[in-house]
């Protein structure tokens, strides 16, 4: 156990400032007692806010392998709530290593067909573009290094999605938009089109959005990472 | 740079305990050597290199802050 006991951290908001607290002792909310020494306030548009303090103190430990700290892989999630935790502390984890200063929201998407939710992380902050790259690269591998992670200590596969200040939900627009263009395309000139490399979850956004397209078919052709989608008409 | 290739490496392998990372500094540059127990190999360097590859992703965001350029090598034990 650590020797550290109690531990004060400062954020922009008290849940901020519990979880990275939570995420730097590598404990469970429910390990710790949360005692919020300053609220904060936010301030006018950003200017004059006050930075929320909290103090969290480790519960006396039961006896027991339980709650130890964050180096040991937590134990298989039971409960939906243990899943979006480990989810949290994962991102904090990695973000806080790469030094870059950002907050995180987690939440449940919708189910897929199998029932499955998955877990969707929300990054924001400011000049966050380091995590988004070119193409994305930055972010699909912050996403596969999380989903592997989150999964290894679930005991179970978990689909976890993350976005940056809304980027997948703008690049899905223009992904949508620029299949329909191309299908014209292909359409006018009766020559196939081939669109720019891009990576499984986006060449996926291209085939569905195209897949009740009266005049075209989508198919994938090339190696990864230079895979690409060709618009074929019929 | 190195804290955070030990945090993704013991996170993934089946003993974290094995794990280590040497940091070798020369000016700019910073080279990782992590090892790993044998029977882990596979779980950081991935099929085709893909999770070693998407490390190495990562540690160029922290190398960047800092000015440095660095490379991640997986030391077969």
């Amino acid at each position: 156990m650590n020797e550290r006991t109690t531990l004060e951290k400062i954020a922009a908001s008290v849940d901020e400032a519990v979880a990275d607290g939570l995420a730097e002792l590598g404990l469970p909310a429910e390990a710790v007692d949360v005692e919020v020494l300053d609220s904060g306030s936010r301030g006018l548009l950003g200017i004059g806010g006050r930075q929320a303090r909290v103090r969290l103190t480790i519960k006396p430990q039961p006896a027991g392998p339980d709650a130890g700290p964050a180096a040991e892989p937590l134990p298989a999630a039971e409960a939906d709530d243990d899943l979006l935790r480990i989810a949290r502390q994962t991102v904090t984890e990695l973000l806080d290593k790469m030094k870059v200063p950002a907050f995180v929201d987690i939440r449940y998407g919708s189910a897929d067909e199998e029932g499955s939710r998955p877990v969707l992380v929300d990054i924001h902050g400011d000049d966050l573009g380091v995590l988004i790259g070119r193409r994305a690269e930055i972010l699909n591998a912050l996403q596969y290094i999380v989903n592997l992670i989150v999964s290894k200590q679930a005991g179970h596969w978990v689909q976890v999605t993350i976005d940056v200040e809304g980027y997948r939900a703008r690049r899905e627009r223009q992904l949508r938009q620029m299949a329909q263009r191309m299908a014209d395309q292909a359409v006018k000139t009766g020559h196939r089109q081939s669109l720019e490399p891009m990576p499984a979850n986006e060449r996926r956004l291209i085939h569905i959005e195209l897949r009740d397209h009266p005049d075209v078919t989508t198919q994938s052709v090339g190696d990864e990472p230079a895979r690409k989608v060709t618009i074929v008409p019929k | 740079m190195k804290a955070l290739t030990e945090y993704i490496a013991r996170s993934l392998v089946d003993h974290p305990e094995d794990v280590a990372v040497d940091e070798i500094r020369h000016s700019g540059r910073v080279t990782l050597e992590l090892h790993v127990a044998k029977d882990d190999m596979g779980r950081v360097i991935g099929k085709g290199g893909r999770v070693a590859n998407a490390i190495r992703t990562l540690l160029r965001v922290a190398a960047e802050r800092d000015g440095s350029q660095v490379t991640l090598d997986v030391v077969e034990p």
